[in-house]
């Protein structure tokens, strides 16, 4: 059975978080995920599940959609 | 290196450890040198880099998908590597051993076929990694 294709989702995390002044390994205790897990989000080469988009989104205090759009 | 690449690396070097011990125990062992497949005990090393440090995050979600996935690989393989050895055990025995099949190659197979398990996993999870460190 063909896989589905993956979503393609853009984010401004690394502009936020920069904004923040926070690092990759700050926000990722924040949001309680691990470093490379925010840097591979950064990258967009992880699309994160809804809970994480939420806790990040918060961790900015942003809404999901003004930190992550779905490319299409 | 996270956690879990360090876990799949442990997977990889043990079992091609085993799978090396054992084809070099072959000549003076024997049907014996499935002892080497003892190595794969090993694995449980793997467990000692997930443990918590600091109260950080060691394994999150991502890790557990790409361990998910991982495991499906190392399972489909394993399980083709099972089904098309029978297949060549069943026409070999049919064709030259009058039906009949040694139960020490069953053995073998066994022990082959958990290592590659773990082999194809333990490549697909840092295929994985390294997948997601060179993307731009």
């Amino acid at each position: 059975m063909p896989r589905k294709p993956e979503p393609k989702l853009s984010n401004r995390v690394r502009e936020l978080r920069e904004a923040a002044g926070l690092t990759q390994q700050a926000l990722a205790d924040q949001v309680g995920v691990t470093r490379q897990t925010i840097l591979a989000l950064e990258k967009g080469s992880y699309v994160p599940s809804l809970a994480l988009a939420i806790r990040v989104s918060r961790a900015f205090d942003q809404s999901v959609e003004s930190v992550f759009q779905l490319d299409e | 290196m996270n956690a879990m690449e360090k876990v799949a690396w442990t997977e990889v070097i043990v079992t091609m450890s085993s799978v090396v011990a054992t084809a070099a125990l072959l000549p003076w062992l024997g049907d014996g040198a499935w002892g080497a497949f003892g190595l794969l005990g090993l694995l449980v090393v793997g467990a000692f880099f997930v443990r918590s440090r600091d109260g950080r995050v060691v394994v999150d979600e991502r890790d557990r998908e790409i361990e998910q996935q991982a495991m499906r690989w190392g399972i489909g393989a394993a399980w083709q590597f099972l089904f098309m050895s029978l297949i060549a055990l069943v026409f070999w025995s049919s064709t030259y051993n009058e039906g009949l099949i040694p139960t020490r190659l069953v053995t073998w197979l066994i022990w082959l076929q958990f290592a590659t398990c773990y082999l194809v996993k333990g490549i697909a999870s840092l295929l994985a990694y390294r997948r997601a460190t060179l993307a731009t």
